[in-house]
């Protein structure tokens, strides 16, 4: 799996918990803030996220990253070490 | 031996605020507002502190009990995280306005909103050593929160613009003892799950910081091991079927719906429908007072034990799962029963009705509060409180006993009772 995969399974579950996100164009440099997530839902597209990609770790590993394609970059790295 | 919470009382202040009209105030997005799951949020006014809110928690349960059994309360422990002084602890002022037995152990205890549930873990084992058969604990969860107007909006304030609204003040007093009326305890049925992380903390006096996106992972985290660590260690436990109720710590209301969420996608691979149906049945009852009061950190894991004892159906005795989350961080997952004749006994403390009749704050009213050089900061050496700067506030304490502060001398607090 690739970054771009990684990235692709970010935005599906960000339409999952943001329905109206539907047809709106996601770019990896979009913040999940800015595309109308609140803490709640930044924290569920995590979780879900990772249970997608079966990855066991502690989630606030995670904390830190400015934007989607950041996440997607980190996620692809704790992927290759787990 | 029988083990739990003997009775218990909330102090859900004195005055509120109603938080959407908070949140036209501050004009924030009212609709996205919705998801906080908040309603009501208690004020502590400025002659109101950590200790008059654990005191107006624990009287009644103290009035309800007889000299004799009064007399056995031989631990005394306030659990929080607003502390008013680095070495006296709030435990010695509650001890004296309770005219506690003077063979009593008191201390005070920290751990971010985990010290509730710190404080009723050691009760319990306190009561189970059996080291003073028939003794009783007294556990007091209290905690306030005080926004210094200026530094609100700053780089490190509080998670942005949901933290003033779901900020609460209250306090949780347990009485804990071999008669478990109130909650009997699974003894030795507990999960807990603890690391360094710093998501919030209160590391200058009168303020808070924290990161709203880095406590939500951190809680989610430990909502998940505390539960597997509990299910490791209780046989058959299951967790859609064994809790007929599940109380978490509620920052707001939003954030346990979220949690409440993605502990049933994983641990029950429950499908969206079925999970709101739960949601529904088994969290609401605990969200009810939460959602009145606001978060009161270390109290708020009791505040909503006491919501779902009160709120919950017994028409057969029930298993309530608990869970507790203290940034910085420890948490922990239990569990006990709750029968109806308990629920009957913790209704005549009538929670719901002290919330209601509590003051409703104007807009005006909290601002001067907030801005106000009213309110007493940490380390004061000398002030007089006027118990008349809100006042109708002062007709909600009427025909009540409550205790308020009335003034610092040379650091030592003196407070009075009104009623």
């Amino acid at each position: 799996m690739n970054t771009n995969e990684l990235f692709q399974i970010i935005v599906s579950h960000t339409r999952e918990v943001l329905p109206e996100l539907q047809d709106h164009p996601i770019q990896p440099e979009d913040r999940l803030a800015d595309l109308g997530a609140n803490s709640v839902d930044r924290a569920e597209i995590i979780m879900m996220t990772m249970d997608t990609l079966s990855l066991r770790i502690p989630s606030v590993e995670l904390f830190g990253v400015n934007n989607i394609g950041e996440l997607a970059e980190v996620l692809y790295a704790k992927l290759q070490t787990s | 031996m029988a083990v739990g919470i003997e009775a218990m009382n909330v102090f859900g202040g004195t005055a509120y605020l109603d938080v959407m009209q908070l949140a036209k105030y501050r004009q924030l997005d009212t609709s996205r507002f919705e998801n906080l799951l908040m309603k009501e949020k208690a004020v502590a006014l400025p002659y109101e502190d950590p200790i008059t809110f654990g005191v107006n928690a624990a009287k009644p349960l103290i009035d309800s009990l007889s000299a004799s059994d009064k007399n056995r309360i031989e631990l005394l422990i306030t659990c929080t995280e607003s502390g008013i002084d680095f070495s006296k602890s709030m435990s010695s002022y509650i001890h004296h306005y309770l005219g506690l037995n003077r063979h009593c152990r008191m201390f005070e205890l920290k751990n971010a909103c985990y010290s509730g549930t710190a404080g009723l873990q050691t009760a319990i084992q306190f009561i189970l050593s059996q080291t003073s058969p028939g003794a009783k604990a007294l556990v007091i969860a209290t905690d306030i929160s005080r926004f210094m107007a200026a530094e609100r909006g700053g780089a490190l304030s509080m998670g942005g613009a949901y933290a003033e609204p779901s900020s609460g003040a209250g306090a949780v007093a347990l009485l804990v003892s071999e008669q478990p009326y109130a909650f009997q305890i699974d003894v030795g049925a507990n999960g807990y799950y603890g690391y360094e992380v710093c998501d919030t903390c209160r590391p200058v006096p009168d303020s808070e910081v924290g990161d709203a996106d880095l406590s939500l992972l951190s809680y989610l985290d430990c909502c998940e091991q505390a539960y597997l660590a509990y299910q490791n260690k209780v046989e058959g436990a299951d967790y859609r079927k064994t809790f007929q109720y599940l109380a978490f710590h509620t920052p707001f209301g939003g954030m346990v719906k979220g949690a409440h969420r993605t502990m049933m996608r994983k641990m029950a691979k429950a499908a969206p429908p079925e999970i709101e149906a739960d949601y529904a049945q088994r969290v609401v009852p605990g969200l009810v007072y939460c959602q009145r009061v606001g978060n009161v950190m270390g109290a708020t894991s009791l505040l909503s034990l006491a919501s779902t004892i009160d709120n919950g159906q017994y028409g057969s005795p029930k298993r309530i799962g608990c869970f507790s989350y203290g940034s910085g961080c420890s948490s922990e997952f239990y569990s006990g029963i709750v029968t109806a004749q308990g629920q009957e006994r913790q209704r005549a403390f009538a929670i719901q009705r002290h919330l209601d009749e509590r003051y409703p704050l104007s807009m005006d009213e909290y601002e001067t509060l907030l801005t106000g050089s009213s309110s007493v900061k940490f380390g004061t050496r000398n002030v007089q409180l006027d118990i008349d700067l809100i006042p109708g506030a002062v007709a909600a304490h009427a025909g009540k006993s409550r205790l308020v502060l009335d003034r610092i001398h040379e650091f030592h607090r003196e407070y009075r009772w009104i009623s």
